[in-house]
């Protein structure tokens, strides 16, 4: 890797990363982006809510306020183009009492001055009369019709796979290591990783929660980020129906609270937490943890049981001790760029920031990239066909061009073999990856039957004996060997 | 493509579905296909290599594999057809199927009666709510049996097991003749889920240490499984304090319960029961949509193969009878209702045409004499325990239904100390 020259090396692969790698793909530059993981996405924008916030929550004055809703309303054009399943469902925050309806208040004129279109407050019967699931003692309700619910997974792979199809290429279980500078020290020129040394005039910090780190490398210590754990329940898609919109109650210090939300596939999801930790990899859930989603999801809507759940996960936000974005290059070394401390809403803003940055970009660093267009810049991407949910010919159709779709992987999602071939062709190299891309897995047998079967393809698809395949990439593989060489190994002695 | 149209057609071929196909076709149904998923035929018991089946149907002690060739065999020789590799993905109403292979593509089978018989899945990590981290290495029992049974992998090198359901007692042992190491079996309930038999030759005979009242409550480990946190419950299924303990493992598998599915059913309307998870049937095998019949694990999950098997010819030959026009109308309706003791049962209710045999399990375990019975002295049966990992059965003759009186709308199974 050390001989090939990148205009830009993006670090992480996260939403932000993969924004901002598809709105640099639009331009002739030569561009790397590089996640540690071995499958995408892997940080906050794997485990986090799925919403795509109207814009009310934040102080006008502040990045988070200026990026939210125009990045609503971009993911409402984007989509289309890009494949992303998006659902408009609209949001309710809920008031109890009257302390709530000043609240209430406070978001209502916050949410205009940051130009939210459809804002109202209603009472709680209007509200029942359209979700008669939720609590009896909501009183009133603050009404965001613009708020939608989209497939987190997706939108990271579609950035990602259309910034790939215009030239943008992605290095995984590639760690950032360092910045190599030049020799006063006052420009990038490299980022040495544990593949080697990419040379290049910029780097552009995505690392999410370890965005500060990330900083320090180049010597920026403006910041520091906490990260702060979010844990959820996942149920069973009999009760995705249970509520249409998803639902917030007043928001605290600590952040917007306990939600209840359908998922882009009708599961329902409830949580997030907000535990300050020390660690920047723990994504376990807690007993603790679990209990308080569960209770904050009652008072929301009262039938939900744990009962219902198929499972848990969590996710770590990367707060910024400046409460706010991280945003723009440094003066030195020239060539460094921040994207840091992007928490909530910072799936929603994504968009709007990868926009944001590449105007700075075109502003600060103009000496060292040249931002002609890419001719070839094509801005649409298919994803790979839903099997599951394409109307009885369309299924039909798929299947007598290619018998591979007739032949079902995972029974709880109905993903077929063709989907989880054309994924591994697409980049999957792990069974995570797998389940990332077409589902497969992420139904409410969680992979118990297809699990061998997405084993047996990865395997023969990627040339690899079985034991090799692993489950997200490291040390996570899931079979030790053999039966028969095992035993006489005496490997388990 | 074009459609198929049979007389009896049957979604799944594990021994519910073989049996029932060779019921319709000894009835005298003229064609009759089973629909498979799978490469092969057999169900479950294609990765069950262990001795057990048979003990009623044949006299003698057989592998899965094994109990399921004679039955396919049979099948084969009644004319039943075998379609493999095939997913039935819709259901309707009226019981016709959508179905897909790589060979025909999407089809429509329309039938004169189908049968369901698709068996269960496992209960997965996530169901039962234990927090933690989520690395590779955590595999329900049946995964790791059918990786190490039928694909020749090894899932782990130290392993516990969670719950103490058959297929986890099994695994264990399977796990040590595999050479590795097996630390324990913990049991959240103060009594086994399983057979009294696979504990004595599966954990006892291996000197596996099996734990009652014992839960996992955190999982260790990023990349691959390090360890499980175990504690102690007491009677209120509180944990113990103090009782905390870390158990390192690499793997552990789940026993945790298995759940009928059906999707197939719900999609088709026929009514599902919230406490066994399968479809609410009649004595006659008959779901609430008439021309649709199911049997085996989808309707309540079994503990012998054999029972399996049974009901299968029974709900085959009635889905004949039905799809020929000769299937009893029902003479009334007369509910079952479970008693003090029973956890899940099935049939839900009888209409007095034919005899009929009710399943139940009980909640608790009764550990000495007892008796087993229905009521307004229908049915009675001594036996010297009954225990929530095994059947019980409860046979109503259809003379004593007929002779009811006519105020009588239920009749209550149950078992009870003497
Ligand atoms: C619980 C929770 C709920 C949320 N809910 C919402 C919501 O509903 N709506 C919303 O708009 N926002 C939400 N957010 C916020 C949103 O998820 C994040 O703002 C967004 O995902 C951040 O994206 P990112 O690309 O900056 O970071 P990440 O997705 O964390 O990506 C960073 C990437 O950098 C990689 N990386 C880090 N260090 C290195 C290195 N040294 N070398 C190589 N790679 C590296 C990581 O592997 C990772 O893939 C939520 C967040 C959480 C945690
Ligand atoms: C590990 C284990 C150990 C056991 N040990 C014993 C023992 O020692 N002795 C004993 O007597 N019993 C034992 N049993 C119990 C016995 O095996 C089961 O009760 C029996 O297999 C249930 O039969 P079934 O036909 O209902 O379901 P299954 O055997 O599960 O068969 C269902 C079939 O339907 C197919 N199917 C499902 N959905 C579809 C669809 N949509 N389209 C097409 N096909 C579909 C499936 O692929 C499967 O082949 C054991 C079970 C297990 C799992």
């Amino acid at each position: 890797m050390t001989d090939k020259f990148y205009d830009i090396v993006v670090v992480g692969a996260g939403i932000v990363g993969a924004a901002l790698a598809r709105e640099l793909s639009a331009y002739d530059l030569k561009i790397a982006v590089i996640d540690r993981a071995a499958d995408i996405p892997s940080g906050a924008s794997r485990a986090n809510s799925a919403m795509i916030h109207a814009g009310y929550d934040d102080k006008p004055g502040t990045l988070k306020a200026a990026l939210c809703a125009r990045g609503n309303s971009l993911y409402r054009e984007l989509a289309g183009p890009l494949d992303i399943t998006l659902q408009n469902r609209g949001s309710y925050v809920c008031g109890f009492d009257d302390r709530d309806l000043k609240h209430l208040e406070i978001l209502l004129d916050q949410g205009r001055s940051n130009g939210v279109p459809g804002l109202e407050i209603i009472g709680g019967d209007e509200l029942r009369s359209a979700e008669p699931n939720v609590s009896p003692g909501i009183k009133y309700a603050l009404r965001a019709p613009t708020g939608c619910i989209v497939n987190n997974f997706e939108a990271v792979l579609a950035f990602m796979d259309n910034a790939q199809q215009n030239g943008a290429e992605l290095f995984l279980e590639t760690e950032l290591k360092g910045l190599a500078l030049s020799e006063d020290g006052g420009e990038v020129a490299g980022a040495i990783t544990s593949r080697g040394l990419f040379r290049t005039r910029c780097v552009v910090n995505a690392a999410g929660v370890d965005s500060d780190l990330v900083a320090r490398m180049a010597g920026d210590e403006s910041f520091s980020i906490s990260p702060t754990r979010g844990e959820y329940y996942i149920f069973d898609k009999n009760y995705g129906r249970l509520v249409h919109s998803f639902f917030f109650p007043c928001p605290t210090e600590k952040g917007k609270g306990i939600t209840v939300a359908p998922t882009a596939e009708n599961n329902l999801l409830v949580g997030p937490t907000s535990e300050v930790q020390e660690s920047r990899t723990d994504t376990s859930t807690t007993r603790r943890g679990l209990d308080d989603v569960a209770e904050g999801a009652r008072s929301l809507v009262p039938s939900i049981t744990p009962a219902m759940a198929i499972t848990t996960f969590s996710g770590l936000r990367a707060s910024a001790d400046t409460g706010d974005f991280v945003i723009g290059p440094l003066d030195s070394p020239r060539g460094f760029v921040n994207v840091a401390g992007i928490k909530s809403p910072g799936f929603t803003s994504a968009p709007s920031i990868a926009r944001r940055v590449v105007e700075m970009m075109k502003d600060a660093l103009s000496d060292r990239l040249t931002f002609a267009p890419n001719v070839s810049f094509v801005p649409e991407r298919r994803h790979i066909p839903r099997f599951e949910s394409l109307p009885a010919e369309e299924k039909a159709r798929l299947a007598a061009e290619d018998p591979r779709y007739a032949q079902i992987v995972c029974r709880c999602e109905t993903v077929t073999e063709a989907q989880i071939v054309e994924a591994i062709r697409r980049g999957a190299r792990t069974v995570a990856a797998v389940k990332i891309w077409t589902r497969a897995g992420a139904g409410r047998c969680q992979g118990g039957f297809c699990g061998p079967r997405v084993v047996a393809i990865l395997a023969r698809e990627l040339g690899i004996p079985p034991e090799e395949v692993t489950r997200h990439g490291g040390h996570s593989r899931l079979l030790v060997g053999r039966t028969k060489d095992y035993w006489f190994k005496g490997a388990g002695r | 493509m074009s459609d198929i149209h049979v007389d009896v057609a049957v979604v799944g071929a594990g021994p519910a579905g073989v049996a029932a196909g060779i019921g319709a076709r000894e009835a005298g149904a003229g064609r009759v296909l089973v629909i498979e998923r799978d490469w092969d035929l057999g169900g479950i018991l294609q990765q069950c290599i262990h001795p057990g089946f048979g003990l009623h149907t044949f006299k003698e002690e057989l592998t899965g594999p094994e109990y399921m060739h004679r039955w396919i065999e049979r099948a084969r020789e009644a004319g039943v057809e075998f379609m493999t590799n095939s997913m039935v993905f819709g259901a309707h109403p009226d019981g016709s199927l959508d179905v897909m292979n790589p060979d025909r593509g999407v089809f429509r089978v329309t039938s004169g009666a189908t049968v369901l018989a698709m068996g269960c899945r496992e209960r997965p990590l996530g169901a039962i709510n234990i927090p933690g981290s989520r690395p590779a290495g955590i595999y329900t029992a049946g995964t790791a049996q059918r990786f190490v049974n039928m694909e020749g992998y090894m899932p782990g090198d130290r392993a516990v097991i969670l719950g103490s359901g058959d297929i986890g007692l099994i695994m264990a042992r399977r796990m040590i003749w595999e050479g590795a190491k097996v630390e324990a079996v913990f049991e959240i309930m103060p009594w086994a889920g399983g057979l009294r038999r696979n504990i004595a030759q599966c954990l006892d005979d291996y000197g596996i240490p099996f734990y009652l009242n014992h839960s996992v409550v955190r999982v260790h480990g990023h990349d691959r499984l390090e360890g499980v946190t175990v504690v102690e419950l007491d009677s209120d299924r509180r944990p113990v304090p103090g009782s905390e303990r870390f158990v390192p493992c690499d793997t552990m598998l789940l026993a945790v319960g298995l759940i009928p599915e059906n999707e197939l059913s719900r999609m088709a309307g026929a009514e599902i029961h919230p406490v066994t998870g399968g479809p609410i049937l009649n004595e006659l095998y008959q779901t609430t949509r008439p021309s649709i019949f199911a049997a085996g694990n989808v309707v309540i999950v079994y503990d012998l193969a054999d029972w399996v098997s049974q009901e299968g010819v029974a709900a085959g030959r009635n889905a004949a009878l039905y799809a020929a026009g000769a299937l009893p109308e029902p003479a009334r309706r007369l509910a079952i209702r479970g008693g003090k003791n029973v956890r899940l049962f099935s049939p839900h209710y009888v209409t007095g045409g034919a005899d009929a045999t009710v399943y139940f399990r009980v909640t608790r375990p009764i550990e000495k004499r007892c008796r087993v019975f229905a009521d307004h002295g229908l049915y009675e049966r001594r036996e010297r325990y009954a225990r929530p990992g095994e059947m019980n059965e409860v046979r109503l003759a259809r003379e004593a239904l007929a002779a009811l009186p006519d105020d009588v709308t239920e009749i209550v199974v149950d078992a009870e100390e003497v």
